[in-house]
């Protein structure tokens, strides 16, 4: 991804075919009936890339990108009804206005999650559709132009519409191909996989969502624009409507939701079988069309869930990582920046825990917390379950925010401060599960940690490289994570983590359900990273492979700081045998 | 009464279990100890039915559980208390001992048995109408219990009790666990990170280790022997 | 009669209209709110499963409208009441066939992901039952006749002025108030309602108590459906529908179970009560057009401004 240039090329060679096919196909056919069908099947799939780059890549579900269309409907409309102006002009506006629109929504919804956010973006076009009617809107004709018809984008030539849609459907596949093969893309999917994990690598999860939602607006309302300029009457049911919405989203998700081709598949194929049957069934069967496409939502989520692209693809070929190389093979590969400099010797404290307490309701987690740990040193954080580790981790990381308490990271307070801003000031984080791209190369899963550090896509890729093989997992860059065992993504998650050239890393459990051999590998990746200057924090459980790694502990237990120091002193310390070993354990030792 | 044959189980590729025995005699107190991940709680689960074994059997007093549902398999007098209590949180104290005697065995020894609870743990019949999720671990650790024991269980399993409990509400577990056990002669299956106590209480033990069984035998044995020493010290 | 009185006889008109529809309205989401706020399943077809019940009591009112056994005063509620058992069974088949593939312990391991295939899986099968009962009714409102929907009883005011109580409304007030304490007992207090909430609460704890989970589920989902598609028939009696109506309720019904707290059956009631509340008293001074608009502003400040509702115990799950 990203700086693919062969890859990229292709695709758009295959967008470029595919706008001369169907602009060959439209100039061909003469029935005006088919003409409207080869119009209106770009203008749905604009409506599926328009949804797909919201909700295809980020995994927010929007039921309600009707608002878009039915505002760039309007646009149009009354710009050209009250103000004479033609629709060239009308449908730029028009995106000018969904793109205000999709700021305005987009900036208090992204704060609902899931099904919130899905029913919140619902309220919106039905809001709209009662809102229009009220203003008096309740079915608008756009006049016709018998004098400068063209200039008022009406023709007579039904052609000349199939020309205009494909136009706009190129725009959709250039756009969409610019965000996919970009970091946008590949941000708004790491968003999709694990939003807190993208948060803590670094990435600012709303600005990416804001200008998901912008360019997904602009597009829609293009379309919406375009599209009362076909049908030349506009209601507030026929642009606000449930199906519209609707349509969008099944278009997508049944060619595939997150891929450049997908809404074109579902266009392609459900819009012509939709109004064929709407057609011939229409008057008997009214609302046959909603009828295909809940019958078809149905079908794919329960029997082809990512789409019939990837059940076609998969058909075809085993699951591989897409083949898109990245910029090593192509033979010039960017300066990276030298790795940091190795710490004075000096041990200097890079991180200052001071009194940092947390409660949820009634319950203490984190209680009166504080310690040292300094640069380049391997602090070892161990506990019983419950004991308010991985809540520490959390407001270190700035996914909580303390009742009390400091956090000073060489210098700069940390509370208050967003995850991917602590990031950014050179902290990174693991988590306990590892959830990756299984679809995509190990080396795409790892760029995401790298964005952070690097402003172009190429030099985050050499990166990404880099990280890999400091953690000895160079050989499977190539290899799809689906296909890794546990310690691979373990080692991968290290390798995001290292990808954003942490000055502290905080490793939440990276042992679990490893076997021993292969614990022993991670604990000397893990060395050898400390070795480089990195400062290691990590929780576990496992008092064996703590020992053997970690210079200090520090013993949680419920909330409070039950021990600190050398390894050796902590685990004879009587208090944490109570604690964590049982009572009866120190008086069989005795 | 319990017998688990070489069981395997994978969860999406990871092997959780590998070639698993063990055996739980009528009336006997058996341990299973190991460090986290090691499989234990998977063990439980499949005995209980929530997972489903790649391979092997499990037979309990004759029947072969894996033709029995989940749901049936606690009617067959199962009892699993599950790791971190798992309370029904909305429900009251008194409503999540109902729903542990929900099996007709439960239902018909309701009387005795809910005195039985009440006596071994006080503190839930003061607060019996209270919503379970208000309560603190320890006390939602004895109402699992109690939910447990409320179905008049011929096996009682036991997924680490003392999981985030304070030492002294840990010990008071333990206290009443092997009470019950010794009053009643329950049979009980107890998993354990607390190495000491688990082996205390049981007859026999067995240690499991990323999903193999390294070591088993009786009790002294185990405290006795060196690589149960190592896993939990490292030294 | 000065303007201040005026004032004060439409607000108490719109006040008591606004309780009666409240009931109902907090029927319905009692419904949803077994729904989704006990078992977390997200049902965007509930408001179909509304409009079904509308339609079933349209056709059963006219079915039995020959037979003098009812006397035609009733037969409509009556009819409102029967959807009830068979959208149940509409609802169980629903969450057996469909539902339960997305829902359960299967999917409950995978963080939020059961959520997108719920709202995608209800939303397809809501287009189906939308545009079938454009099929089979046609899509011209329709409503159901009583010969209470035009008569009130008249409350007169010190002046001479008065509030009138639509007597149709109001028996279909007093029958959801009825049926939400009937489901209020029964999910609170009978053995299988304790059962229900404890599958919802925690499937495999449930499970390790000898609880069907599945067929629990599949019982709860009916319930939901049934009392919501009576509520639909009680609301067929004083106004007109057709099919796409189930829309517009959708929204009603979530912010009302919301308004109240996820997880809180009184608070959904109370949470639908205060929406029918706001949507008569906006009448006041807003068009009809804007007055579902009001509801869907109250609905978004709701979840952005305090998510756990009014009576909600528990910090909306992740």
């Amino acid at each position: 991804m990203g700086s693919g240039r062969g890859d990229m090329t292709r695709a758009l060679i295959a967008i470029a075919a595919i706008g001369a096919i169907w602009l060959a196909i439209g100039l061909l056919v003469s029935n005006s009936y088919y003409q409207l069908m080869l119009t209106l099947v770009p203008i749905w799939a604009v409506m599926g890339l328009s949804w797909n780059l919201l909700s295809g890549y980020t995994g927010l579900v929007s039921f309600g990108h009707a608002s878009f269309f039915g505002l760039g409907a309007y646009t149009v409309t009354i710009a050209l009804v009250r103000f004479d102006v033609t629709p060239w002009f009308g449908i730029p506006l028009g995106m000018l206005v969904g793109m205000v629109a999709a700021v305005v929504i987009g900036y208090p919804t992204f704060r609902l999650r899931g099904h919130y956010f899905a029913l919140a973006m619902l309220a919106y076009p039905l809001a709209l559709l009662y809102v229009f009617e009220w203003l008096g809107y309740q079915e608008v004709a756009l006049p016709m132009k018998r004098e400068a018809a063209a200039w008022f984008m009406q023709f007579a030539d039904p052609r000349a519409y199939t020309v205009i849609a494909v136009a706009l459907l190129l725009l959709a596949l250039v756009v969409s191909l610019g965000v996919e093969r970009s970091r946008f893309g590949m941000s708004l999917l790491a968003i999709k996989q694990n939003e807190p994990a993208a948060e803590a690598a670094g990435i600012d999860t709303l600005r990416w969502k804001m200008r998901a939602i912008m360019v997904s607006g602009a597009l829609a309302a293009a379309v919406g624009g375009f599209y009362a300029v076909v049908l030349l009457v506009v209601t507030p049911s026929s642009v606000f409507g449930m199906l519209t919405s609707a349509q969008a989203l099944i278009v997508a998700l049944f060619g595939g939701a997150g891929t450049l081709w997908g809404p074109l598949i579902g266009a392609a194929v459900l819009i012509p079988l939709s109004e064929t049957l709407r057609a011939e069934l229409g008057d008997v069967v009214p609302g046959i069309q909603g009828i295909v496409y809940g019958v078809a939502i149905i079908l794919v989520i329960l029997l082809a869930p990512e789409g019939v692209f990837w059940r076609v693809r998969d058909r075809f070929s085993p699951v591989r990582a897409q083949p898109r190389t990245d910029a090593s093979t192509s033979g010039s590969s960017p300066r990276v920046a030298a790795p940091r400099p190795t710490p004075p010797t000096k041990r200097v404290p890079i991180l200052r825990v001071a009194s940092l307490t947390k409660s949820f309701g009634g319950l203490r987690a984190v209680e009166d917390v504080s310690f040292e740990v300094e640069e380049g040193a391997l602090l070892g954080i161990i506990g019983p379950n419950g004991a308010g580790k991985t809540t520490l981790f959390n407001l270190l990381n700035g996914f909580l925010l303390p009742d009390q308490g400091q956090i000073l990271f060489a210098g700069t307070e940390l509370v208050g401060l967003k995850p991917n801003r602590i990031c950014r000031l050179g902290v990174g984080r693991t988590f306990q599960t590892v959830r990756a791209f299984a679809r995509m190369s190990v080396l795409q899963n790892t760029v995401v940690g790298a964005y952070v550090s690097e402003a172009t896509d190429a030099a985050a890729f050499a990166l990404a490289r880099q990280a890999l093989e400091r953690v000895d997992l160079a050989a499977r860059a190539d290899a799809p994570a689906g296909e890794l065992t546990n310690k691979e993504l373990r080692l991968m998650e290290l390798a995001r983590a290292m990808a954003g050239r942490p000055r502290l890393l905080l490793l939440d459990e990276p042992l679990a359900g490893l076997g021993s051999a292969e614990i022993g590998e991670l604990l000397s990746v893990i060395r050898s990273l400390s070795a480089d200057g990195v400062t290691v924090v990590i929780i576990e459980h496992t008092m064996q492979a703590m020992m053997r790694l970690v210079d200090r502990l520090i013993v949680l237990d419920h909330g409070r700081v039950l021990a600190a120091g050398q390894a050796r002193e902590v685990t004879s310390d009587p208090s944490v045998i109570e604690a964590y070993l049982g009572k009866k354990w120190s008086a069989a030792r005795a | 009464m319990l017998e688990v044959d070489a069981i395997s189980v994978a969860y999406r590729g990871l092997k959780a279990l590998t070639e698993v025995s063990l055996r739980v005699p009528e009336g006997a107190f058996v341990a299973i100890i190991g460090p986290n991940g090691a499989g234990k709680t998977t063990l439980f689960k499949t005995v209980s039915g929530t997972v489903r074994p790649l391979g092997g059997r499990i037979r309990f007093r004759g029947h072969d559980l894996l033709n029995v549902s989940p749901s049936q398999r606690a009617l067959l007098g199962i009892a699993h208390v599950p790791e971190g209590r798992q309370v029904f949180s909305s429900l009251t104290v008194l409503e999540n001992l109902e729903m542990g005697a929900y099996c007709s065995e439960g239902r018909a020894h309701w009387g005795r048995n809910i005195e039985r609870i009440f006596s071994l743990f006080p503190v839930l019949a003061d607060r019996r109408r209270q919503l379970a999720g208000t309560l603190s671990g320890g006390e939602q650790q004895m109402l699992a219990i109690g939910r447990g024991i409320a179905s008049s269980p011929k096996l009682l399993m036991l997924d680490e009790p003392s999981m985030g409990l304070s030492p002294t509400a840990a010990d008071t577990i333990f206290e009443r666990i092997e009470a019950l056990h010794q009053e009643e002669g329950l049979t009980t299956l107890l998993v354990e990170q607390r190495v000491v106590e688990a082996l205390d209480s049981c007859d026999t033990g067995y240690v499991l280790e990323a999903g193999r069984v390294i070591l088993e035998g009786p009790r002294d044995a185990l405290l006795a022997d060196d690589r149960v020493r190592r896993s939990y010290l490292g030294i | 009669m000065s303007g201040l009185a005026g004032l004060a006889e439409s607000f108490l008109q719109a006040l008591t209209a606004g309780l009666l529809v409240g009931c109902i309205y907090g029927l319905m989401c009692l419904g949803l709110g077994l729904i989704f706020g006990v078992m977390r399943v997200i049902n965007f077809a509930q408001g179909d499963f509304l409009m079904l019940g509308m339609y079933f009591t349209l056709y059963l009112t006219a079915g039995l409208a020959g037979t003098a056994v009812f006397g035609t005063v009733a037969i409509p509620f009556i009819a409102a009441i029967c959807a009830g058992p068979v959208l149940f069974v509409g609802g169980y088949f629903l969450h057996r066939l469909l539902v339960s593939r997305v829902t359960g312990i299967r999917v409950a391991g995978i963080e939020g992901e059961g959520h997108y295939a719920q709202l995608i899986l209800t939303l397809g099968v809501a287009l189906i039952l939308e545009n079938g009962g454009l099929i089979l009714f046609g899509s011209t409102p329709k409503s159901v006749r009583t010969p209470l929907s035009a008569s009130a009883w008249e409350i007169p005011l010190h002046d001479t002025s008065a509030v009138f109580v639509n007597k149709a409304r109001s028996i279909a007030a007093l029958i959801s108030i009825a049926a939400a304490a009937g489901l209020y007992w029964f999910i609170g207090h009978s053995r299988l309602g304790k059962a229900l909430r404890a599958a919802a609460d925690n499937p495999e704890a449930a499970t390790y108590m000898g609880i069907d989970v599945d067929r629990a589920h599949r019982i709860a989902f009916g319930i939901g459906t049934g009392v919501t598609a009576v509520a639909g028939g009680l609301v067929a009696t004083y106004s007109s529908f057709q099919p796409y109506v189930g829309l517009e309720f959708v929204i009603i019904m979530y912010a009302g179970v919301v308004l109240g707290g996820m997880g809180s059956m009184l608070g959904a009631f109370w949470g639908g009560m205060t929406i029918g509340l706001v949507q008569q008293l906006s009448s006041l001074f807003l068009s009809p057009q804007l007055q579902n608009s009001a509801i869907f502003v109250v609905f978004l400040l709701i979840v952005l401004i305090r998510p756990q509702g009014l009576f909600g115990r528990r910090a909306e799950r992740t």
